[in-house]
């Protein structure tokens, strides 16, 4: 008797591609405009600000890239190569400012460095200076916002300079000894090109972070792509020419991915083989230990631990009413949306992680590896694409309404956070043997049995983990929260962008402090898993 | 009268992807009750066979019938899961969120009689005091032991065994081929063993073939 196989459109082929034409929809909107008209506010940003926007964006990536490369890869050099006082604990802190958006350091240095702000006055009070002393003058410009992104942006290249410098081999070092390169000239002619590739991916996702701004760049009146766009959407009320700039942006934007992409292939440079035993730490005390212990607690203290200061000592002082019942519901709000967009997104890749398990597909790798690229659209970008996404649709079917609803901020998260998702289940996946699936299919276990039964509950640690990380970045999200929450639905991050464009800092404060706590929770991760990676060399 | 039988395999045939052949033109018949064995060197294919008849490979020539159906052939593949076989791996794949009972109720859990068959297993096994522990916390024999119960539960047309008692002293392995000749006996359960040890082929009486060469020959001991 013949059995014939089934040919059936199966479930576990069908999503991934269901869910591709939801991330590419805003994409290809947002690029369409290009093929459409160009109007007066177009031809007024082109002969006016255009130009403006390319220079400033150029000046800002080549500050940052300058001042992130000398933090980054220097805080990481010192620490994994000497032992002096404090090294341990500057090693987990170094990250911590990754926990502060820089919309809301920029707000913090306002406070901090402004003409009246809190440096300047305890300069005068502790030297008796006179009121019209000023040490820090304007920091409201792109120096300032350089500084800003650098100094909550390095912790990106420390990580993963630190993880370079952790694999490269002693043998390496010695046979450059041996040949007779100088201490100094191993560190620059070996040490720095073997992570050269691994800096560059730092650096293009510290680049990615910095043109997908839009609050700090506000914040300090400088205007960027991301500034110009909101105007021309908010202000001008011209969606066609913000998606025609927006689309310039994506162009610039999508030439960092590739260069991070290539980047990352290229890293292996950084992990040669034979003995990875390292060089052991060499013990500094003395004058080198305070310089080595300064030069490693600067980023914290500019970074995390002075900002933190500011805004606890607005907080305390200027807003006693922490909890009130705005406060509460804003809290309610963002708790709520954070919720729904981090179980959302962890099951949508746990599901897609599970199709590739079932049957490994080259279209479906391709399309998993693209949905990774999605953390660096910039969310007013995103944001925008699926306004307009949805108006179509709202435009077809008289009977929906999708602008203005929730599912806009759900899919804007989705696709921003679709890498943090995943990357804990491409994990997850591995540490479960393959065998595992083989016995079960055996024992007539398959699909969402199989799922259910076996890789759910041992991919529980990866589902908190996808859902912490998604959780804590939807919290902080800004641009795309900004124009896509519903009518009267703020958040913990739209309230403080609020406040601060309103110049009311210190009412600022509270939610900023909320987001920061929140934004710890990975960092604790983070900081965990550099533990580990130091115990495991 | 038509001989029932268990397996048919007409000349099969296998490759990974480009490369060379390593199973051809192989043929084998398995009657109700049959233990069969089959020994190689590593890399030989032995297992591959194996993994072939449980439907996680696919070959490239050839048929494979279980119970009179064609569960592969050119035109035809029955999913692992519908093939009613069972199969103990080397690494024994317990699930490490399940405690020995419910490793042993797995692929029964809809059976009517679940519980009781699961506890027959779990005496005739000697797992009664290990009943509620988990895979870890049990040796290497007791795992095996686990491994065999869970396979056995489904009550399956064939068993195919892949090296089970790899990695266990000797001792041990004498007294679990004990206790499991004595089961497959009572069972009389259609057996493919899968091993680099002729003298566990000779124990469980069954017929020996050597993998050389890609193909199956008969060895008379």
């Amino acid at each position: 008797m013949k059995v014939f196989r089934k040919k059936t459109i199966s479930f576990w082929n069908i999503l991934p591609i269901i869910v591709l034409i939801l991330f590419l929809a805003p994409i290809i909107f947002i690029f369409t405009s290009l093929f459409s008209n160009f109007n007066d506010n177009w031809n007024h940003l082109y002969n006016y600000v255009l130009i403006e926007y390319i220079s400033n964006s150029i000046y800002l990536i080549l500050g940052i890239s300058f001042l992130t490369l000398i933090i980054g890869t220097g805080t990481a050099w010192v620490v994994t190569n000497y032992n002096f006082y404090g090294k341990n604990i500057l090693e987990s802190i170094l990250i911590l400012p990754l926990a502060i958006p820089p919309y809301i350091l920029a707000y913090t240095f306002t406070g901090l460095f402004d003409l009246n702000g809190t440096i300047n006055i305890i300069l005068r009070n502790i030297f008796i200076f006179d009121s019209n002393f000023i040490l820090f003058n304007n920091i409201r410009n792109i120096y300032g916002a350089i500084v800003v992104f650098s100094f909550t942006l390095y912790p990106y290249v420390y990580i993963i300079s630190r993880t370079a410098f952790l694999s490269q081999s002693i043998s390496l070092i010695e046979a450059g000894r041996t040949l007779g390169l100088s201490k100094f000239q191993v560190f620059h002619k070996l040490s720095i090109p073997l992570i050269r590739p691994a800096v560059i991916a730092g650096l293009s996702l510290v680049i990615m972070e910095a043109l997908s701004d839009f609050g700090a760049v506000e914040h300090f009146s400088i205007v960027t792509f991301t500034t110009g766009i909101f105007r021309t959407w908010y202000g001008m009320y011209d969606l066609k020419t913000a998606m025609q700039l927006s689309s310039l942006l994506l162009l610039f934007i999508t030439f960092f991915i590739l260069l991070e992409k290539y980047s990352r292939g290229n890293q292996i440079y950084s992990k040669p083989g034979g003995s990875s035993n390292r060089y052991k730490m060499k013990k500094i005390s003395g004058l080198k230990s305070l310089f080595a212990f300064s030069f490693c607690i600067f980023p914290v203290l500019i970074g995390f631990i002075l900002p933190m200061i500011q805004l606890i000592f607005w907080s305390i002082n200027y807003n006693l009413s922490f909890f009130d019942k705005k406060f509460i519901q804003i809290a309610f709000n963002t708790i709520l949306i954070s919720l729904l967009a981090g179980l959302i997104c962890s099951f949508i890749a746990l599901l897609i992680n599970f199709s590739l398990r079932l049957k490994k597909t080259k279209l479906k790798i391709y399309i998993n590896s693209f949905f990774s690229i999605g953390y660096a659209l910039p969310g007013l970008i995103l944001a925008i694409g699926i306004l307009k996404f949805f108006s179509t649709i709202d435009d077809l079917f008289s009977n929906f309404i999708l602008t203005g609803s929730i599912f806009g901020l759900l899919i804007a998260y989705l696709i921003k956070s679709y890498a943090l998702a995943n990357s804990s289940f491409e994990y997850g996946f591995t540490n479960i043997s393959s065998g595992i699936d083989d016995s079960a299919k055996i024992l007539k276990s398959s699909g969402w049995n199989l799922l259910r039964r076996i890789h759910f509950p041992l991919l529980k640690t990866s589902f908190l983990t996808s859902f912490l990380l998604v959780f804590t970045e939807v919290v902080k999200e800004l641009p795309a929260t900004l124009i896509l929450r519903p009518f009267n639905f703020d958040t913990l991050a739209v309230s403080t962008y609020i406040y601060a464009a309103e110049e009311r800092m210190y009412q600022a404060a509270t939610p900023a402090i909320a987001i920061v706590i929140v934004g710890l929770i990975p960092i604790i991760f983070l900081s965990k898993m550099i533990q580990n990676s130091k115990v495991s060399k | 009268m038509t001989i029932n039988l268990i397996l048919e395999i007409t000349n099969l045939e296998f490759s990974y992807k480009k490369e060379d052949p390593i199973l051809y033109n192989l043929n084998l018949k398995l009657k109700e009750g049959e233990i069969f064995s089959i020994h190689g060197s590593s890399g030989s294919g032995k297992s591959t066979i194996l993994r072939l008849i449980a439907g996680f490979e696919k070959q490239s020539k050839g048929i494979i019938k279980i119970n009179n159906k064609i569960v592969s052939d050119k035109n035809n593949f029955i999913p692992t899961e519908k093939r009613n076989i069972g199969l103990v791996f080397q690494d024994k794949n317990l699930f490490p969120h399940l405690n020995i009972k419910n490793n042993i109720k797995f692929g029964i859990i809809n059976h009517p009689n679940s519980s009781i068959i699961v506890e027959d297993l779990i005496n005739l096994f000697g797992l009664k005091k290990l009943e509620n522990k988990y895979p870890h916390e049990l040796s290497g024999g007791e795992q095996q032991r686990v491994a065999i119960a869970r396979s056995l539960a489904p009550s399956p047309k064939l068993l195919l065994l892949d090296e089970p008692f790899n990695g266990l002293d000797e001792t041990l392995k004498n007294e679990l081929q004990d206790e499991m000749m004595k089961i497959f006996l009572e069972k009389k359960q259609t057996i493919i063993i899968v091993t680099h040890n002729y003298n566990e082929s000779k124990f469980f009486l069954s017929k020996i073939s050597e993998l050389r060469s890609g193909r199956l020959q008969l060895v008379d001991l």
